[in-house]
């Protein structure tokens, strides 16, 4: 009797403290979500009462429709691609020189994470500022043609201006992640690797690098993940232009479902696109997870 | 003595290097900084150099226009009232889960951090509707709140991970004197969690203060209750020629980060590793 008392009263306060917990989530995420599936199959603009229901039309018009859709995904998987490599191989590489001890290392580690603690709109709004005023004025000092070309307001260009700000703005994130892992490879493994005859280099790619396992896990995911969300960047810097070049899927999903008031639609391509996020980042976990070395 | 000065002598070449490098790097941050003590003409005649005569000027008008001090509070109401409700029904929830195995507590623990692989975007549409509905839309209390759901599962999930290296022997002794299971919670338990609550509030800090699309949809529509950031991209985008006053509207909404940071720099690293690593 007294047992079950007391079984009874656990019962209750395991619901009673994870339940406001699971009420927030249930109410921003799992709610919205469920509403998302449902208005992905209707035509709605948001105000009138009743949404039309009209099956999988939304669906079928992103892909026989204009393209927009399709075009912004692709962007986006270009994007990350580009993200993903640049910022992983130039963080490795500034991660190795600056866990070497020297005087005010911690200075230059700062002033690589600084532009990841600062808004993203606001770096977006610096680099539109030195895209068009700065580079004008530096071309004219030092005639170097790249300065001279329009980089916000030519599709081909404006990819790569996106890309190269989004990489700058959240280098010095990935950089603190690396040094942390190469902080972590024993020292003992390392001098036995020069005591067996290991020069610099073999040190650096037959030892250190295996052992960077979950540090790549790590930020090759996060900058999967990253690089798959970017929105504010492009909203600052060129608004999804020139010509729509540069509409991520995420500004995509925004401007037809808050521009347009095309809700329905908009939810069909927030449904695409979470899937899409989905198999992307689980194949890349797991593809990853069976490389990884242990010691 | 030949391979110690030619290490000597490449230790030199590759800090200058970086030194370089940094700079560079760096050196966007710094032009913002600098062409906001520019009066206009300056910053369009070269907005590379550095300024002839430092003026305040450009603050003053820029604080006083788009009301900095009340931004700066909304944005610490918005910030703190999120925080609060993550780390504490998150710490509370993720005791519980580690705590009782049980079958309801294995499906809860699913269902808070599920949600961790829901994009944002995919739920941003039917987030206004559902949020308006219940009223949290329009309002700064209610965007706070509204950080809740969308932190939860994370904080969840770091604090479930830290759970297990606090041995039970302390709960279990709080218990035998007698202690409830809320107060071992709040003055055996809580204390422990220093270090990860640390994390935790590192990572929602950085992400609450400086977020943009939830804001923008919540509470743009009133000057009472916008962000800093949000105000700022306003401004920004009605000064698109008035680069001096843009600029100065950026400082100071990068301005509060930068200076935490200087200060903070090893917990923020160290808040952002851990974040990254159990996340």
């Amino acid at each position: 009797m007294g047992k079950s008392k007391k079984g009874q009263k656990e019962k209750l306060e395991n619901v009673l403290y994870t339940l406001p917990a699971i009420v927030f989530v249930t109410m921003m995420m799992y709610i919205p979500f469920v509403m998302s599936g449902y208005y992905s199959l209707t035509e709605w603009n948001g105000i009138s009462k009743t949404p039309k229901f009209v099956g999988f039309a939304n669906f079928i018009d992103l892909v026989t429709g204009d393209k927009s859709y399709l075009t912004s995904l692709w962007f986006t998987m270009k994007y990350t691609i580009f993200f993903v490599i640049v910022s992983n191989i130039l963080a490795l590489a500034l991660a190795v020189v600056l866990t070497k001890k020297f005087k005010g290392v911690n200075v230059y580690r700062g002033m690589f994470f600084i532009p990841y603690i600062m808004s993203m709109t606001i770096v977006g709004f610096i680099w539109k500022f030195i895209f068009t005023q700065g580079f004008s004025k530096l071309f004219e000092t030092t005639n170097w043609g790249f300065l001279n070309l329009s980089w916000l307001g030519d599709p081909k260009l404006a990819f790569w201006a996106v890309s190269f700000v989004g990489v700058w703005q959240s280098l010095g994130f990935y950089i603190v992640l690396y040094i942390a892992g190469l902080q972590a490879v024993p020292n003992d493994v390392l001098e036995a690797a020069v005591v067996d005859g290991c020069n610099g280099r073999q040190k650096f790619f037959k030892v250190t690098l295996p052992l960077l396992g979950p540090s790549f896990t790590t930020c090759i995911f996060m900058s999967l993940t990253n690089g798959l969300k970017v929105f504010d960047i492009i909203l600052a810097l060129t608004k999804g232009g020139p010509g729509g070049s540069t509409y991520s899927a995420t500004l995509q999903i925004y401007k037809v479902a808050f521009t347009d008031n095309n809700y329905g639609k908009g939810s069909a391509e927030a449904i695409i696109y979470f899937l899409v996020v989905l198999v992307i980042t689980q194949l890349v976990l797991k593809g990853m997870s069976r490389k990884e070395v242990d010691l | 003595m030949g391979m110690h000065t030619k290490r000597k002598v490449w230790h030199v070449v590759m800090i200058i290097a970086l030194t370089l490098i940094a700079l560079m790097y760096f050196y966007p941050v710094f032009l913002m900084f600098m062409n906001s003590f520019k009066p206009f003409g300056e910053i369009v005649a070269d907005p590379i150099a550095l300024p002839k005569a430092p003026t305040w000027e450009n603050y003053s008008y820029v604080i006083d226009k788009i009301k900095y001090g009340k931004l700066f509070l909304n944005n610490v109401i918005i910030t703190v009232i999120g925080l609060a409700g993550i780390v504490a029904f998150a710490s509370l929830a993720a005791y519980i889960l580690d705590r009782r195995k049980t079958r309801y507590t294995k499906f809860v623990y699913t269902l808070l951090i599920t949600p961790m692989l829901i994009p944002f975007q995919t739920i941003m549409i039917t987030l206004l509707k559902a949020m308006s509905v219940i009223h949290l839309s329009g309002s700064k209390v209610g965007l706070g709140i509204q950080y809740w759901g969308f932190g939860i599962p994370m904080a969840t999930f770091i604090f479930y991970n830290f759970m297990k290296t606090i041995p039970r022997e302390l709960d279990e002794s709080a218990h035998i004197d007698g202690a409830s299971t809320i107060r071992t919670f709040i003055s055996v338990i809580f204390p422990l969690l220093k270090s990860v609550t640390v994390t935790v509030i590192v990572l929602d800090v950085m992400w609450i203060w400086n977020d943009f699309l939830l804001p923008l949809l919540m509470v743009n529509s009133s000057n009472n209750t916008k962000t800093l950031v949000l105000a700022a991209y306003t401004f920004v985008g009605q000064m698109n020629t008035k680069w001096q006053y843009a600029m100065t509207a950026m400082v100071l909404t990068v301005l509060p980060s930068i200076v935490v940071f200087v200060f903070l720099q090893k917990y923020i690293v160290e808040g952002v590793v851990a974040g990254a690593v159990k996340g």
